[in-house]
């Protein structure tokens, strides 16, 4: 954001809140938890905004939205292993053939399957690179790690995921 | 660069970060030998272009919209009418305004609205409750000490006089009691502007 006024937190509400949404429903595979973690993030950043000083705002938001996240599993005492959603009903765009709805169906499950179980720095990174479509550098303001280590997350988490996805031939 | 044999371990992570294009063209070159002709490379990265295709290929599911704000201005009109708002917010709901049919309307309802309420008499009851027969005068804030808020937005509204619309419909119980006790005792005493239409409770 290069506009000269500071967002507010409805500009910041409307163009990131499906992407808050995401991350954490795809961290989680929980709609709940997703949805808290919105709710959380925009308060955080309603409170945060009068202080925030011009600079990267998408690593200054993806940092708050993933304290906010940690600190909602800190709060829950419990690691980020909730059960799956009923498949993906409410999906945006889906294929127009029922049976590539079947498949991708479960193989989105499949994915999301995989993606929760791998190590939380992994499966952090991956979705940050992959979900939300942050760059190493964004990744690392947002995670408070160097590029490097943000680089070989995301490889190793992939590859753990290759290990367990199998595609049909 | 000749001779150079693909390891997983070591070169694994440059097969991701060229998918992503975050590789330095001295790390593009060693994934371009690395891909050209040895098949257990082409192989890895083959399947970690397909994960990442997965991964990226994911359906994206809509925020519940009760999660967002509704995008309008709300109780921020009023205090921009009352010039309550700092600088930088009343540019913004003032940038909103022109966009925003919805919030114009609404501000223009809001004002005229004010207005009424603020031109009705006041009045004043004596310790037994009883109406004085003398009319009080009209507790009236002028537009100067309305602020530049104000009288922004009248200029705006000015500006914005768009064509017709319903009068505002406002329940006033309170002050229509008094008003209508007023007038009763008073043949004469000025009716409630044409603007309101007072609704029974």
């Amino acid at each position: 954001m290069t506009d000269e006024l500071a967002p507010t937190w409805e500009d910041v509400a409307h163009r990131y809140g499906r992407k808050i949404y995401n991350f954490a429903y795809r961290l989680t595979g929980n709609p709940d938890d997703a949805a808290d973690l919105v709710q959380e993030v925009l308060l955080r950043v309603r409170k945060g905004l009068p202080s925030y000083q011009p600079g990267s705002f998408d690593g200054w938001l993806w940092r708050i939205t993933r304290n906010a996240f940690l600190d909602g599993i800190r709060k829950k005492k419990r690691r980020p292993e909730s059960a799956l959603p009923e498949g993906d009903h409410h999906a945006l765009g889906s294929s127009p053939s029922p049976d590539e709805v079947l498949s991708s169906i479960r193989l989105s499950d499949d994915v999301q399957s995989a993606l929760l179980k791998l190590p939380y720095e992994f499966r952090e990174a991956v979705v940050l690179c992959d979900v939300v479509g942050l760059t190493y550098d964004e990744i690392a303001e947002a995670t408070d790690a160097p590029v490097g280590t943000v680089r070989s997350r995301i490889h190793r988490g992939r590859k753990l995921l290759r290990g367990m996805l199998t595609w049909p031939v | 660069m000749a001779g150079l044999t693909f390891d997983p371990d070591r070169h694994g992570e440059l097969f991701s970060a060229y998918l992503d294009g975050q590789l330095t063209p001295e790390e593009v070159m060693i994934v371009s030998e690395l891909l050209d002709g040895d098949e257990e490379a082409i192989r890895d990265f083959v399947a970690l272009r397909k994960v990442r295709a997965s991964l990226r290929l994911l359906p994206e599911f809509e925020v519940p919209a009760a999660l967002l704000p509704d995008g309008h201005l709300g109780d921020r009109l009023s205090a921009y009418l009352d010039g309550e708002l700092v600088t930088l917010e009343h540019r913004r709901v003032t940038k909103h305004l022109v966009d925003c049919v919805e919030c114009r309307a609404e501000l223009q309802e809001l004002d005229r609205a004010r207005i009424a309420v603020r031109s009705l008499p006041g009045v004043e009851t004596t310790m037994t409750g009883e109406i004085p027969a003398t009319p009080v005068r009209h507790r009236r804030r002028s537009i100067v000490a309305g602020g530049i808020g104000a009288a922004a937005a009248a200029a705006l509204l000015v500006g914005l006089a768009m064509g017709g619309g319903d009068e505002p419909v406002l329940v006033l119980n309170d002050l229509a009691t008094h008003h209508m006790a007023r007038a009763s005792a008073e043949p004469g005493f000025a009716v409630l502007p044409s603007a309101i239409e007072v609704v029974a409770p």
